[in-house]
C-alpha cells in the first residue's frame, strides 16, 4: 500500500525544509519515493538539490493548446500519461514531480479529469508519496490527489502559524479529500518558546507531533542556497525529523 | 497456448512503472526514435507467427543504455481491413503492459518502452518472446486476426529510412478519420463534467460537433465511455433522425430531458436559433446574433476588446453560460468551426459576419473560399455602422437577405397594414447588457414576447381577448 503524506503550512514556516528532511529519511530507509512539489512557488527541487525541468502545469497547457493538432482518434489519456512520465525528475533516491504554474484561462475540466485517472494509477508504484503543498490545498480541492494518510501542518512559534494550522484543519473538513490524520509540526523552536507552543497547540486542540529546533546548519545552508538533502546525521533538525518519521510509522 | 515465456502475462501489470534505477534498457521514447505500426495485408503476404529482428537484440544491449525501436505487425484475416489497423495498433500498448517487466507508453511515433532489470534477471534475453507473446494476445483477444507476423527494428538507420513513409500512413489514416460524420455512427457521447456548475447543461459530442470546451471529441468520448460507462463521458444512442439538416435526433432529445431535469426536451445540434445546444460556461467561443445585419458574430475568450455589438466576451459569456438554451447566443468549441455541419440549419458560414482576427486566422482553412474575405474582423469593423458598411462593400451573402427582407416589407406595407413596421430584422435583440435573458420569437415579423412558464398551475375563470384601439 502506498502511504500518502502531505506537508503544508503558512509561507516561511519551513515546510519545504521539513519535506526535504522527511524525503532524506525515507531515502535512507530504501523506500520507493515519489516527491510532489504542489506549491506554485516551487522550492522543493532546490531544497533537495535537483533541477527543475518541466511541470505538470506545462503539460496541462500542452494538452490544451495542442489538442486540435493531435490525431482525432488518438488516446489523449495515453499521450498525457506519457507527458507526465517525461517530466518526472528521476533521481537515484526518489522521483520528483512538480505541479508548477496555476491554470490559465480556458477550461481544464477534461484535462484535470484525465490527470486524476493518471495519478490514481501512478502513485500506486511507490511506497510513499510525499507532497509539499501550499496552505490553500488547491490540488486537493481539484481532487488530483484524493486520499491522504497524514497531513502535516508545519508552523513556526507564532500564534499566527498555529491559527493557520487551525484554518487548514477547517478547510480539510470542507474538501472531498480523505485525510486520515492531521498533525502539527512546530519548526524553528527554541528552548524559550517550546512550552508555549505546546500549550497553544493543546488550547487549539491540535495534535503536536514534533518540535524541530532551530538548526544552525539549516540556517547556513538556507543563506547559501545549498540543498538540505545531504545534511549530516548530527544535525539536530534531522534527528527530530527522524523521530517524527518513526512516530508516523515511516 | 502452452508456450513458455520468461515473464508473467496479466492485465494486473498495467500501470507498472519502471523507474530509471530499475531499468535495464530504454527503447524509443522522448530521447530516441521509433514507432509502432499495424498493417492489414492479404493472407498470402503474412507468415503466421514469424518474428524478424533488424538490429541488435536485448542480449547485445548494455545495462542502462537506450536504443531506438520500431514494432511492425502485419495482420491478415477474412475480416481484417485497413480501418481496423489503428484499433489493433492501440492494443499493442495494452498487451505490452500485460508483460511483467515491460513498460509501454504513448503511441505511434511517440512510443516509449522500458525493460526492467528484474525481467532480464528472470531470463529475458531477446525480443522474440516479447513479440511472440504479443502475437499470441492479438490472436486470442482479437479473433478476427487469423495470421500475424512481427518485425522489430532496433537499428537507427533502418528506422530513420522508413519514418517518412510511416508518418504518411498515419496522416492518411487521420484523413479518413476526419471524414467520419454524424450520419456514419449510431452513438453519440455526452459529458457531465460541467454539470457541477451548469446543472441543466446537456453536452452532446458527435463526430461533427466537439464538446463546448473544445477538449473532447467523439473519439475521446468513445474511449472514455468504453473504459467507464458510468463516468463523466457516457454513450447517447442516437435514436431516430427527426431532422438531418438541423441535427435533431430522438436519442438526443431524450437525454436532454433527463440531463436537464426536464428543463429542455429538444436540442438541435447544428442550429443557432431554434432549440440550440445548451451553453455551459466552459465554451471557447460564443456566437451572438446581430439583428442590425441579421448575421452572427463570434468572439472567443482570448479576445479582450469589444465585439461590434459593444460587448466583450466576458459579458456575453456571463449571459449565455449556466447550462441554458439561450436563443440568440451559442457557446461552441473552436473545432466546431471546422465541422461541415457548422450551424448548417441557419446558413452556416454564409451567416457569419464577424470574428476576431486571431480566431479567423486559426480556422481560415475551413472557411469556404467564397465568404472567407467577406467576414469582418476587429481590423475591419469595430461597431455596427462600420460592420454594415464592410459587409455591403464586400458583397457578403448576408446582404441579399437584407434586400429580400426589404422587398418583403415593402410588399407587406403596400398590401395590408396589419403588421407594425418593424425593423427589417427577424427578431429584436437587445444589444445592451441588461442582464435579462431575452426570449425571442423565432419567426414572424410581428415582434412580441414569448412567455415560458415552468411548473406553473394557472386557474382562469374567464379570458377576454380584444383588439386595443390606439
Amino acid at each position: 500500500m502506498t502511504k500518502v503524506i502531505a506537508v503544508t503550512g503558512k509561507g516561511g514556516t519551513g515546510k519545504t525544509a521539513i519535506t526535504a528532511l522527511l524525503i532524506r529519511h525515507l531515502a535512507r530507509c530504501n523506500k520507493e519515493i515519489l516527491a510532489i512539489d504542489a506549491d506554485p512557488d516551487t522550492n522543493l527541487p532546490e531544497t533537495l538539490g535537483c533541477e527543475l525541468e518541466k511541470t505538470v502545469g506545462d503539460m496541462k497547457q500542452f494538452m490544451l493548446t495542442e489538442r486540435d493538432n493531435l490525431p482525432p482518434d488518438i488516446n489523449k489519456e495515453s499521450i498525457f500519461e506519457s507527458k507526465i512520465y517525461e517530466i518526472i525528475n528521476e533521481m537515484p533516491d526518489y522521483d520528483l514531480l512538480v505541479m508548477g504554474r496555476p491554470e490559465g484561462s480556458g477550461c481544464y475540466c477534461y484535462v484535470n479529469n484525465l490527470l486524476r485517472g493518471i495519478m490514481d494509477r501512478f502513485v500506486t508504484n511507490y511506497d510513499v508519496v510525499i507532497l509539499d503543498t501550499e496552505a490553500g490545498l488547491e490540488h486537493f480541492s481539484r481532487k488530483i490527489i484524493r486520499d491522504v494518510d497524514d497531513l502535516l501542518v508545519v508552523t513556526d512559534g507564532s500564534r499566527r502559524g498555529l491559527r493557520t494550522a487551525e484554518r487548514i484543519r477547517e478547510l480539510t473538513e470542507e474538501l472531498e479529500t480523505n485525510i486520515r490524520n492531521i498533525y502539527v509540526i512546530a519548526n524553528k523552536v527554541t528552548d524559550t518558546n517550546r512550552e508555549k507552543i505546546a500549550n497553544l497547540a493543546r488550547e487549539l486542540d491540535l495534535k503536536l507531533i514534533g518540535t524541530v529546533p532551530v538548526d544552525r546548519m539549516i540556517e547556513e545552508r538556507d543563506l547559501a542556497g545549498d540543498p538540505l538533502f545531504d545534511l549530516p546525521e548530527d544535525s539536530i533538525a534531522v534527528q527530530e525529523v527522524e523521530r517524527i518519521a518513526k512516530e508516523l510509522g515511516l | 497456448m502452452a508456450e513458455e515465456f520468461p515473464f508473467e502475462i496479466s492485465p494486473m501489470f498495467e500501470g507498472e512503472r519502471i523507474r530509471k534505477n530499475d531499468m535495464y534498457v530504454e527503447l524509443s521514447g522522448p530521447k530516441s526514435i521509433g514507432y509502432e505500426l499495424v498493417r492489414a495485408k492479404p493472407m498470402d503476404e503474412v507468415e503466421d507467427g514469424k518474428f524478424t529482428l533488424i538490429g541488435p537484440d536485448l542480449s547485445e544491449m548494455e545495462e542502462g543504455s537506450r536504443y531506438p525501436l520500431a514494432m511492425i505487425y502485419k495482420i491478415a484475416g477474412e475480416l481484417v481491413e485497413e480501418d481496423l489497423e489503428s484499433i489493433v495498433e492501440r492494443r499493442n500498448h495494452d498487451f505490452q503492459n500485460y508483460l511483467q517487466g515491460l513498460m509501454h507508453l504513448n503511441q505511434r511515433y511517440d512510443v516509449w518502452v522500458r525493460v526492467s532489470k528484474d525481467a532480464i534477471d528472470k531470463g529475458l534475453t531477446s525480443f522474440e518472446p516479447v513479440a511472440k507473446a504479443i502475437m499470441m494476445l492479438f490472436k486470442n483477444e482479437l479473433p478476427f486476426i487469423e495470421k500475424v507476423e512481427a518485425i522489430y527494428v532496433t537499428d537507427q538507420a533502418e528506422i530513420k529510412k522508413e519514418m517518412d513513409n510511416v508518418k504518411q500512413i498515419y496522416r492518411d489514416r487521420d484523413d479518413r478519420t476526419r471524414n467520419l460524420h454524424d450520419e456514419d455512427v449510431d452513438t453519440f457521447y455526452g459529458c457531465s463534467l460541467c454539470q457541477s456548475f451548469a446543472p441543466s447543461n446537456v453536452c452532446v459530442i458527435t463526430p461533427d460537433r466537439i464538446s463546448l470546451c473544445g477538449a473532447i471529441n467523439w473519439f475521446d468520448g468513445r474511449a472514455a465511455a468504453k473504459v467507464d460507462p458510468e463516468g463523466p463521458q457516457f454513450p447517447i444512442p442516437k435514436g431516430d433522425v427527426i431532422d438531418e439538416e438541423s441535427g435533431e435526433y430522438t436519442g438526443v432529445n431524450d437525454i436532454a430531458k433527463s440531463l436537464s431535469n426536464g428543463e429542455y426536451d429538444r436540442i438541435k445540434l447544428h442550429s443557432f436559433f431554434e432549440s440550440p445546444h445548451t451553453s455551459c460556461g466552459c465554451f471557447e467561443v460564443v456566437g451572438f446574433y446581430i439583428p442590425e445585419v441579421d448575421g452572427i458574430g463570434w468572439v472567443d475568450r482570448d479576445f479582450t476588446g469589444t465585439a461590434p455589438n459593444g460587448l466583450p466576451f466576458s459579458t456575453m459569456a456571463g449571459q449565455t453560460g449556466g447550462g441554458k438554451q439561450v436563443v440568440g447566443f451559442l457557446g461552441v468549441g473552436i473545432n466546431y468551426f471546422r465541422s461541415p455541419k457548422f450551424i448548417q440549419s441557419d446558413g452556416g458560414w454564409s451567416r457569419v459576419v464577424w470574428m476576431p482576427k486571431h480566431l479567423k486566422d486559426r480556422v481560415m482553412d475551413d472557411i469556404p473560399d467564397d465568404v472567407a474575405d467577406k467576414i469582418a474582423t476587429e481590423d475591419d469593423a469595430a461597431d455596427l455602422d462600420s460592420l454594415k458598411e464592410f459587409l455591403d462593400k464586400k458583397e457578403h451573402p448576408i446582404v441579399e437577405r437584407w434586400e429580400d427582407e426589404e422587398e418583403e416589407l415593402e410588399a407587406e406595407e403596400t398590401s395590408t397594414q396589419t403588421t407594425p413596421a418593424a425593423a427589417p430584422t427577424m427578431m429584436q435583440m437587445p444589444v445592451t447588457a441588461t442582464g435579462a435573458m431575452p426570449m425571442m420569437p423565432i419567426s414572424g415579423n410581428s415582434g412580441g414576447v414569448k412567455v415560458i412558464l415552468k411548473n406553473a398551475k394557472i386557474t382562469i375563470d374567464k379570458v377576454i381577448v380584444s383588439k386595443k384601439n390606439e
